[in-house]
């Protein structure tokens, strides 16, 4: 019997816009993430931003929407004043960052939460992580080989 | 609180199953009811189990669509580039203390 225990995992929007635009390798690596019985977090302020992004591609919003629909997926809201002020110092601490502001969603709930966040390029996320008090967990899906 | 007591001749979409519709009851926001009732009142729908029915019918095609969409582009997957991205992910889920996938 297996111990492995499923814990939810945060898209960044360098995660969500690749999936608008379509990126089949990374679609299959979600896919295949989704099947093993890992939890996805899509922030939805994060999901506004990666649409923001993909304005123009037309299966940009049907992408995300299958991307929700996956078994273990859930879209995470922003809900109420406390989480609105959370999400406020975030964009606040990542003014000077390369992060895009809508990551302040994906930031909020992973310091709340303490789940990793999957990105595409944990060097954007180095300088908020240390600012923390307990240092975000950044996971970044690359292929070593390239 | 609306009690939905859709018979299948209620609704503008047929059943896709085919299967007798279910009784359920559903608590909404008052807003929404007071416009399902409008759609009723106005003609534009026949009753309200049918506005309900049909919106969540129509979030299912979304959602189908969107997953079909997704698993074309998988198919289009480099499969070891994939394993290698996720030997990579387990890698670094190890190393800062979490479980890696089942299988790896």
């Amino acid at each position: 019997m297996s111990d492995f225990t499923p814990i939810p995992y945060i898209l960044d929007s360098s995660v969500l816009i690749d999936v608008a635009r379509g990126d089949a390798d990374l679609i299959g690596f979600l896919q295949d993430f989704d099947r093993a019985g890992h939890s996805l977090i899509i922030p939805s302020l994060t999901a506004a931003g990666a649409l923001l992004d993909s304005q123009g591609l037309p299966d940009a919003q049907a992408l995300l929407t299958g991307l929700a629909a996956f078994e273990h997926t859930t879209v995470a809201p922003l809900d109420g004043i406390p989480q609105a002020a959370k999400l406020a110092a975030m964009v606040n601490l990542m003014s000077s960052t390369e992060l895009n502001s809508f990551d302040a969603h994906a930031a909020a709930i992973a310091d709340v939460a303490i789940c990793p966040i999957l990105t595409l390029k944990a060097s954007m996320w180095a300088w908020l992580s240390s600012t923390l008090d307990a240092p975000l967990h950044i996971i970044e899906i690359a292929d070593p080989d390239q | 609180m609306f009690l939905l007591t859709g018979q299948r001749h209620l609704s503008m979409m047929p059943s896709m199953s085919g299967e007798k519709k279910e009784r359920i009851t559903i608590t909404v926001d008052p807003d929404v009811a007071r416009y399902a009732e409008h759609l009723v009142a106005t003609g534009k729908a026949t009753s309200v189990a049918a506005v309900f029915n049909d919106s969540v019918a129509a979030k299912r095609i979304a959602d189908q669509h969107g997953l079909a969409l997704l698993r074309e582009r998988a198919r289009s997957a480099d499969p070891e580039r994939v394993a290698r991205m996720r030997r990579h992910v387990n890698l670094q889920l190890a190393e800062q203390g979490f479980p890696a996938a089942p299988g790896e």
